[in-house]
């Protein structure tokens, strides 16, 4: 292959010369004289290599390579600076990285369904969002036009048994739509066709990670039967993986589980026509070009429809349709935006810090540069070639910017928490890396760009004449240093003021009381199928068997159960009324229903408030209908009043009442989570379940066991014996001590909070090092100045104070441009701050204190030298 | 004349002889700048670092080409030789030259 014309110019010029050379000797010139009359005969190598490039490169490119030439061995000349910039640009520009591939991910990246910005949720709301029922789904489905197609969900457990240990795994029954909705092709066989409906619907899909793990990723998986609930099911399909990451069952629902497989959900006509019972999660896919606010007007006029029908049903009750994407990322979106803002601010101190030192450098350069520029550099070309050495420097620091970046991804997607959706997919994609590029094109130009055009205007003679050495007048440069010193304290106080805000709310959320105890607690869930459990006695019978060992082991305090428990997902809601009072439609109190053992307040550790616990009296056949409600059901129903021994009714609606005494208060506890309010609860005994009740709660209940000696975890196989003596088909799932639940809730908080901490840390830190550097910078500049003030008698304590009080007014004045800045920018944040105002005086006065404190730390050591200058010496230097 | 006016002219005269040169055979650049200085009796004495500008401009019209190649002393040298389209070049450029130097000199000495 041809080479390049311009390959090995000068060295094609080196032979000419040294022909030239030989000829001359020959011409009998001593080989010195013939080499310099060569030379002079040839004229200006470097010129004639120039314009030979120039034939082929434009001017400004060749001019771009040899600034890049340029800026490499510059920066080569001074490891300690360039390692020192290097590496903070590197944590600068990664960590932004890390966080907008995060951000990209999460947020800004298109579902993988096709066509998912056309998905929507549609709920409906009654004082808040729930669930529909049947009847309604039908309803929308057949009646509104905006929809391609519609699906509607029912989140199930199932016992999954067969090649295998029994196993629990979570699922949905879904209508033949859904996977119409939220399309991905299949990853093997097929998905639900209208005919499986029409069968007896054993049918089922398997999700991707279920697939794997438990059958193996068995490509002849698809007619294979497995076992659910005792029947039999035949796989017709396995969805792709990337199902998981934004199954429509999550939005919404915190901590949320993806479901492992989907099975037909048959109507009965007689459920077709139900509007009372809202438990389907519904999914709709829009037709093109039909907007969320023509979907929301076009079920409204549905929904009214509906309630034309069935006017008490419906009072109070409505629709609303919500964009899946946004419900599945809504919550996140804040919390990132904070942590990218804190990144941010990190990458600028970081990049002012650079400046800095650029600015000082160049200072030292100033007769370099000014030969530069009398050899007809101009001064734009100066600018340039300062500006490439910047570039140059950048990206270095972008590239090593990439590895801290890779790592922290790598960090964020392994232990973050598992609330963030689709966090699994932030990677170093091809728009991150060119988010990268661009961040270390913007960092070049922040730190290059002041301190090239101060060091290109250059005084030519002064620099030529000391050679750069002696200080400058003060004035200018100081001035400009301390400018940016102080831009990097007022962002350092707007970084810290954030973080201060969400340290305050953390712990005030920490310190809400729980209202029931935690610790030494066990539980474990069980669920009961439907086939060998049919009827409510059998079911009781079996939950009376499972606690009876339970009791009589000993370092067992107490052992109960419950269908819900503190701190796991919500349950059902039913309307309650009290005895002898009148409410108008739509108006009853809706409490959360729970069903409940005797001995179980006592294991979870909720005290009563007023009246007793449930005893084993009243759970005993026969025993006459009881109920126990916390303090704020009590004090919706019969406010200002003694709630023990009145009578409410629940669950079958006011037309027929069954009344229950209530015979005890308990104290309200945060069961939702310490950052909801306080649910209104009520319990009833698990043998006096109204009808359906069971099957609402698929039978499954919470055994909770408190250990009054050893760790509670030592009672595990006495749970797992007790369970299999019972019926040794029936799992044990979800067994943890409550211990672990609460951390495990406050786990992502927790995370978020640290992540935010070391940014304000390495903020601050950087913030710090760039103090110090243009204090020390002063110090030195002023030495003859102290040195002079010295010999004239002034003590060494004046000049400390000297120095100080330079860093201290540094401080103020970025502390009073940071903290009206903070005001501005912290108003942002109220969505994540529990009881703590965006403006709270406390935070901003311990920024203020803390930011001191670390000027006069950094100010430590250039104060103490400062103090020990030798007037002689330094005057000597003058 | 301005000096960009006299740069061109020089360039424009530059590759004539160079071309002319290579019409002789192939040559590596110092031996170009040896012969032009040779055969105009040492007359023209081109700065020899433009010689290089000049032979990238040829090369780039396509009108030169180049190889490598041995030199007398056996060492490797790069070796410029003209294309069919140089030979072409050089036929415009000569009998142009002449005309000019014909007009110009019936100008100053008119018959």
């Amino acid at each position: 292959m041809k080479k390049h014309p311009l390959s090995n110019l000068d060295g094609e010029i080196q032979d000419h010369i040294g022909r030239e050379t030989a000829d001359n000797i020959a011409r009998g010139m001593t080989p010195a004289d013939a080499r310099h009359a060569a030379l002079r005969k040839f004229g200006n190598v470097t010129l004639a290599e120039e314009r030979a490039r120039a034939v082929w490169i434009p001017v400004w490119l060749d001019q771009l390579r040899q600034d890049v030439r340029y800026g490499l061995r510059t920066l080569a000349r001074n490891p300690g600076f360039t390692t020192v910039a290097i590496l903070t640009l590197a944590l600068g520009i990664g960590l932004t990285t890390a966080v907008f591939s995060v951000m990209n991910a999460v947020l800004l990246r298109p579902l993988p369904y096709a066509d998912g910005e056309r998905l929507v949720l549609v709920r409906e709301t009654f004082r808040g969002i729930g669930n529909a029922s049947v009847g309604h789904f039908h309803d929308w489905t057949e009646h509104s036009t905006v929809f391609e197609h519609t699906a509607a969900g029912q989140g199930t457990t199932f016992n999954l048994a067969g090649e295998g240990d029994p196993e629990r795994v979570r699922g949905m029954r879904v209508t033949a739509g859904y996977f119409q909705v939220a399309h991905i092709p299949p990853a093997a066989g097929r998905y639900f066709t209208p005919e499986d409906f029409e069968a007896d619907g054993r049918v089922v899909v398997l999700s991707h990670s279920l697939w794997q793990s438990r059958f193996g990723g068995d490509q002849a998986i698809v007619g294979r039967q497995i076992r659910l609930g005792g029947e039999s099911f035949s796989v017709i399909g396995v969805a792709p993986a990337a199902y998981a990451l934004t199954d429509p069952a999550r939005a919404g629902v915190v901590g949320g589980f993806s479901s492992q497989l989907w099975t037909p959900l048959i109507f009965t006509p007689k459920e077709r026509a139900n509007f009372g019972s809202h438990y389907l999660g519904v999914s709709a896919k829009l037709k093109p070009g039909v907007s969320l606010a023509r979907a929301q007007e076009d079920l409204e006029r549905v929904t009214r429809g509906i309630a034309e029908r069935y006017p008490q049903e419906m009072e109070s009750r409505g629709v609303l349709v919500q964009s899946l994407q946004e419900q599945l990322v809504g919550n996140v979106r804040a919390q990132l935006l904070v942590l990218a803002a804190a990144v941010g601010f990190v990458l600028l101190i970081g990049c002012v810090n650079i400046a800095g030192l650029l600015i000082a450098r160049a200072t030292t350069r100033r007769r370099e540069i000014a030969i530069r520029a009398s050899l007809g550099g101009g001064q734009s070309r100066i600018v340039r070639q300062l500006l490439t050495e910047s570039a140059v420097l950048a990206l270095a620091g972008g590239l090593a910017g990439i590895v801290v970046a890779r790592l922290t991804i790598d960090f964020l997607v392994n232990s973050g928490p598992e609330t963030v959706p689709r966090l699994r997919e932030a990677g170093l994609q091809f728009e991150v890396l060119l988010f990268a590029l661009a961040v270390s094109g913007l960092a070049a130009i922040l730190f290059g760009l002041a301190p090239a055009i101060r060091a290109a205007r250059v005084d030519l003679q002064g620099s030529l004449r000391d050679g750069g050495k002696t200080s400058l007048k003060g004035g200018g440069r100081d001035r400009v240093r301390t400018a940016m010193v102080v831009a990097e304290i007022a962002t350092t106080v707007v970084l810290l003021i954030g973080t201060g805000l969400l340290l305050r709310s953390a712990e005030k959320l920490r310190q809400v009381p729980l209202g029931f105890n935690p610790h030494q607690v066990l539980t474990a869930r069980l669920a009961l199928p439907a086939a060998r459990y049919p009827d409510d006695a059998s079911v009781t019978e079996a939950y009376r068997r499972v606690l009876d060992p339970l009791r009589g082991t000993p370092g067992v305090g107490s052992a109960g159960a419950s269908s819900h428990v503190p701190l796991v997902s919500a349950s059902a809601d039913a309307s309650t009324i009290a005895e002898g009072k009148v409410y108008p439609p739509g108006s009853e109190p809706s409490p959360m229903i729970r069903l409940v053992t005797d001995d179980y307040f006592e294991a979870i550790g909720m005290p009563m408030a007023s009246g007793r616990s449930l005893q084993a009296t009243d759970v005993a056949p026969g025993a006459r209908p009881v109920v126990v409600i916390n303090q704020r059901l009590a004090a919706t129903l019969w406010p200002g009043e003694q709630a023990v021994g009145k009578r409410l009714s629940t669950w079958y609606g006011r037309d027929n009442p069954e009344w229950r005494e209530v015979i005890g208060v308990i104290r309200d506890a945060r069961s939702s989570g310490q950052s909801t309010p306080v649910p209104m609860e009520l319990f009833l005994p698990y043998t006096q379940a109204p009808v359906g009740a069971w099957n609402a709660f698929q039978r499954s209940m919470v055994l909770v066991v408190r250990a009054s000696e050893n760790w509670p975890e030592t009672y595990v196989p006495v749970m797992r014996r007790a369970v299999r003596d019972v019926d040794a088909s029936i799992p044990l799932y979800e067994v943890r001590t409550m211990e672990n639940v609460f951390v495990a809730v406050t786990a992502p908080r927790r995370f978020y909070l640290r992540l935010v901490l070391m940014l304000a840390g390495t903020g601050l830190a950087l913030a710090m090092l760039g103090i110090y550097g243009v204090i020390a910078y002063f110090v030195t500049q002023r030495t003859p100045e102290i040195g002079l003030r010295l010999a004239m008698g002034a003590a060494r304590l004046e000049v400390v104070r000297m120095v100080i009080g330079q860093a201290i007014r540094m401080a103020l004045i970025g502390i009073v441009i940071g903290g009206p800045a903070a005001l501005m920018l912290t108003g942002v944040m109220s969505t994540l701050l529990y009881e703590v105002e965006p403006t709270d005086p406390m935070t901003f006065v311990a920024v203020a204190a803390l930011l001191v404190l670390t000027t006069l730390l950094a100010s430590l050591i250039p104060s103490a030298k400062a103090a020990r200058v030798d007037p002689l010496v330094a005057l000597r230097h003058e | 004349m301005s000096t960009k006016d006299r740069l061109e002219l020089l360039q424009g005269t530059l590759d004539l002889l160079i071309l002319r040169t290579l019409q002789l055979g192939p040559a590596h650049g110092h031996a170009i700048a040896k012969a032009i200085e040779q055969s105009s009796e040492d007359v023209l004495r081109v700065e020899q670092g433009s010689l290089y500008p000049a032979l990238h401009r040829l090369i780039k019209r396509g009108w030169i080409t180049f190889e490598e190649g041995a030199s007398e002393n056996n060492r490797k040298a790069k070796f410029y030789r003209l294309t069919a389209k140089g030979r072409k070049q050089l036929d415009v450029e000569t009998s142009n030259w002449d005309r000019l130097a014909h007009a110009i000199g019936r100008v100053l000495r008119p018959v």
